[in-house]
């Protein structure tokens, strides 16, 4: 039985068809990369599974439980932790507070929650600036904030929206790290969305590609730069012709 | 439960401000002060403990909620036709008026909270202008006429028939609300209620179930105010649609939080102390006065504005930028 099971989702939004009948499966302990080209409908299938979107069609299943159609509260209950691509740079509550939101999910008590939220931020390397509100930080820490806020929600998987656009080189590679370092010591499956194709290569065990809502290859990394579909779903056709 | 009387984590100026004040509403009665006087500090505290229960959903939750004097009637109703019908004591219709509100209050909150934004804000005004119609056109609640209570000869504890303790019961009352929001700030539905202020796409995906902790913190609210309309019965010894149920009571509930500073502790304290004084002194002084009537009004909106446009955060806002600024 597959950790994450998608089976022939569809969403439309009025003639736009967003997701034509996606099917993958992912195993316990994965990193998965999803890519695509703009427009592919990467964002709309993680946000059908999350729950923000309805499908119209088809079935998401995780852990053997049927959760399609799920509250994004609900499937984060049920252990799915997800970050968005673009954290609202909000002034209400310090970066402490925000990772207390997502402890507060497991625990009812101030102080605990407070000592959960205080060691995920350390693992993270963001201890030193839990007084901090998100819109005084730079792009890559309010993107780390949104991680360790899902992180204290204990998810089992956890869905990671851009995590790394907008980041120089060496931000990536400290990513890529922490992204390893929790699949490893934390024994959390990771399913990303990336842009940058040198980050998914890297760090995913596995990559689905999807044009146009449709899934168009899954494989090795290895196996998909190589990928004719892949390519010419990036670069165009005539690039694809001409090599 | 222990939260509720820590006050560690304020400032030390503000911990001194509160032990002043407290003494302040201690000794009052015995400085002498006019019956006029005395009548502010009771309105002052009574609009304090709206403002405070406002705040968990409308500052805490980000939720304008423009209601609120649907449950200031519930809660005015029930201990005043209890009393007259069954002659059922304050201390047992009280509670059952807040008991009555909540449940209310859950109920329309359900469909309510399906709204966001500016459509939850005019919804809560229908559903509390729909309930004043209805009890403007009950003849068994005395429709528009209202209810008068009964005045008894001596002075009784269980009816709260006695003028001259009423302050210290609505002191009692003003603590019992301060204590329960140093509580509530700090709670786990105090922190979820600022993430969906904050993000509410962001709290959906904390495993927050946005309406029910939006229903938990309209439900807080309902009963604060529900408490405060059960004591307007008694001390007015009248109730009527129009002093309970109004919409001018609802913005006034709204306006003195946000006018303090929502989201805080002080900030409905505050914008009472501000606003009760000045709505009344403006209007006995200047409302009488031929050529003046109207005046005073215009007075208290152009204050408003001021302070909403230099600081969004309120008087409380103002205070604490005033302070940073100088340190």
């Amino acid at each position: 039985m597959p950790f994450l099971e998608v089976a022939h989702l569809r969403k439309d939004f009025g003639g736009l068809v967003a997701n034509a009948g996606v099917s993958f499966a992912i195993e316990e302990g994965e990193i998965i990369g999803l890519i695509g080209p703009n427009g592919a409908g990467k964002t709309t299938l993680f946000n059908c599974i999350v729950g923000y979107h309805s499908p119209d069609a088809g079935r998401v299943i995780f852990k053997g439980k049927e959760i399609t159609g799920f509250k994004p509260f609900r499937t984060n209950r049920e252990g799915i932790g997800r970050t968005f691509q673009i954290m609202k740079a909000t002034t209400g509550m310090t970066v402490l507070e925000n990772v207390m939101v997502g402890a507060f999910s497991g625990v009812d008590d101030r102080h605990t929650a407070k000592a959960q939220a205080s060691e995920i931020l350390d693992f993270l390397g963001l201890g030193n600036v839990s007084d901090y509100h998100i819109n005084e930080l730079p792009i890559a820490m309010q993107r780390k904030v949104g991680l360790a806020r899902a992180l204290a929600t204990r998810p089992q998987l956890i869905m990671l929206d851009e995590v790394a656009s907008g980041l120089n080189h060496t931000e990536t590679d400290e990513v890529i790290r922490l992204l390893r370092k929790l699949n490893t010591e934390k024994q959390i499956t990771i399913f990303l969305i990336e842009h940058i194709m040198e980050m998914v290569m890297s760090v995913s065990q596995r990559v689905i590609v999807l044009d146009g809502g449709r899934k168009i290859a899954e494989g090795l990394p290895a196996d998909i730069v190589k990928n004719e579909e892949v390519i010419k779903a990036y670069l165009g056709e005539k690039y694809a012709r001409s090599h | 439960m222990k939260d509720a009387f820590d006050f560690s984590d304020f400032s030390r100026a503000e911990r001194i401000g509160l032990l002043i004040f407290s003494l302040f509403l201690i000794i009052f009665p015995w400085i002498g002060a006019s019956s006029f006087l005395k009548a502010v500090m009771i309105q002052f505290l009574l609009f304090s403990l709206f403002g405070m229960g406002w705040n968990s959903i409308g500052g805490y939750g980000g939720q304008v909620e423009l209601g609120q004097a649907q449950y200031v009637g519930i809660g005015a109703y029930t201990v005043a036709l209890m009393m007259v019908w069954w002659k059922v004591p304050f201390w047992l219709s009280m509670p059952l008026g807040v008991l009555i509100a909540v449940g209310y209050s859950c109920i329309i909150g359900y469909p309510l909270f399906r709204l966001r934004g500016h459509y939850f804000a005019i919804a809560t005004i229908c559903t509390s202008l729909v309930l004043k119609d209805i009890f403007e056109n009950w003849k068994l609640v005395g429709a528009a006429k209202g209810v008068e209570l009964p005045i008894h000869e001596h002075p009784d504890f269980l009816y709260m028939q006695f003028k001259s303790d009423t302050y210290y019961f609505i002191v009692a009352l003003f603590y019992v609300a301060l204590f329960y929001m140093n509580r509530f700030r700090r709670s786990k539905l105090g922190y979820q209620l600022r993430m969906i202020k904050d993000d509410e796409e962001a709290a959906e995906s904390l495993g927050i179930d946005l309406r029910w902790c939006k229903i938990k913190a309209y439900a807080t609210a309902a009963a604060f105010v529900a408490v405060g309309g059960g004591f307007m019965a008694v001390y007015n010894l009248y109730v009527d649609p129009a002093s309970v149920m109004d919409l001018d009571l609802s913005i006034k509930i709204a306006l003195m939080a946000m006018l303090g500073g929502t989201a805080s502790l002080w900030g409905p304290v505050i914008g009472a102390g501000f606003l009760v004084p000045l709505d009344r002194f403006l209007g006995s002084w200047l409302g009488g006065h031929k050529g003046f009537i109207g005046l005073d009004f215009m007075i208290y909106s152009l204050l408003i504005m001021a302070v909403s446009a230099y600081q969004p955060r309120g008087i409380w806002g103002i205070v604490q930028q005033f302070f940073r600024g100088r340190t």
